[in-house]
């Protein structure tokens, strides 16, 4: 089972890879409260595809275990799993937990 | 031209995915053929994979396979498509279902994971494989015609989502040429369409070839979100 933080470097190195195509002045940051997408989110619609596609492959890769960040269970959480690193990494571990 | 390169076909164990396949395979290409069928094509550089791209299971079994193969995907062709001749008042679900999930699910589906694979190289060629049928749109071609025109769409918005990652889409949208598929058509459909082109005469397969090769081509970097009509259709 990936630890939690297991899971954040993960999603680091998936910003990180947007960021490498960024120019340097406007690179995201890069840490557990970075506010991902929605209110004061910093990625745009196609980085926030970009960055799933890359979690996705790289926690499959790591866990063993396929999941998937877009399906209906994301779309009906009360709060979006994609508002910080944080949320995103807690509901990463539900998916593997199987708690949802 | 194809040499180190790795090619995806869908619908290539017969018709015009397996002369496109033949083709990429003579000019050097390491070819990974999705079919329903058994392979029909034998050769040291094919890889057959009994897909069924109407369905998303089946296609990431696929992928995970290619990517046991290699780590690259630098040309997709779109070619898995079924017809059946149908006027509207009389054609049955099951047959416009099964189109559309071949035709267009599997298509969406597929370039999707493809898509996947090449982004990260920033270096992709996405050729789907159109017909003259959604332009010309003839009676008793309603769904396959639609089916091409959405494709049409779809494959411009594709070009735009991934143009940031340097891949293009493009559509080739052939007229007729004589394999199973056309004969699924009724002959009056078919000779009727055939004969307001330009050039009214079936394709030869070295004219689907010249078109393919030039959206696959390293130089068409810069070609992105566009249908090339075989035959002069207008």
């Amino acid at each position: 089972m990936l630890k939690t933080k297991d899971i954040n470097e993960i999603i680091f190195q998936a910003l990180n890879s947007i960021n490498d195509e960024r120019d340097p002045n406007e690179a995201i940051g890069v840490h557990e409260e970075t506010c991902l997408f929605g209110e004061n989110g910093v990625l745009d619609s196609l980085s926030l595809v970009t960055a799933i596609v890359d979690i996705e492959s790289a926690m499959s890769e790591a866990s063993g275990q396929d999941i998937c960040l877009t399906d209906d269970k994301a779309m009906n959480q009360e709060n979006s799993p994609f508002r910080t690193v944080q949320s995103l990494t807690a509901y990463i571990e539900l998916l593997l937990s199987g708690a949802i | 031209m194809y040499q180190d390169k790795w090619i995806l076909v869908t619908g290539s164990s017969r018709g015009v995915g397996k002369l496109i396949s033949e083709h990429l395979l003579r000019n050097g290409a390491s070819v990974v053929g999705f079919a329903r069928g058994e392979a029909s094509i034998e050769h040291p550089k094919y890889f057959h994979m009994q897909i069924d791209i109407g369905d998303i299971q089946s296609i990431k079994g696929g992928f995970s396979r290619i990517r046991k193969l290699t780590n690259k995907l630098d040309v997709l062709v779109n070619n898995a498509a079924i017809a059946t001749s149908q006027y509207v008042m009389i054609a049955s679900a099951g047959a416009i279902q099964e189109m559309l999930n071949v035709n267009l699910l599997g298509t969406f589906l597929v370039s999707g994971e493809a898509a996947k694979l090449m982004y990260k190289n920033h270096h992709g060629r996405i050729i789907n494989i159109g017909s003259m049928m959604s332009k010309l749109q003839p009676a008793g071609g309603a769904v396959y015609a639609a089916c091409k025109a959405a494709l049409n769409t779809f494959s411009i918005i594709l070009a735009k989502e991934l143009a940031s990652y340097k891949v293009t889409s493009n559509t080739l949208a052939i007229s007729a040429l004589h394999t199973d598929m056309a004969n699924q058509l009724s002959s009056e459909v078919l000779h009727q369409t055939i004969s307001t082109l330009t050039f009214p005469r079936f394709a030869e397969p070295d004219d689907i070839f010249n078109v393919l090769d030039f959206f696959a081509s390293e130089r068409s970097s810069y070609i992105t979100g566009q249908t090339i009509y075989l035959g002069g259709v207008s």
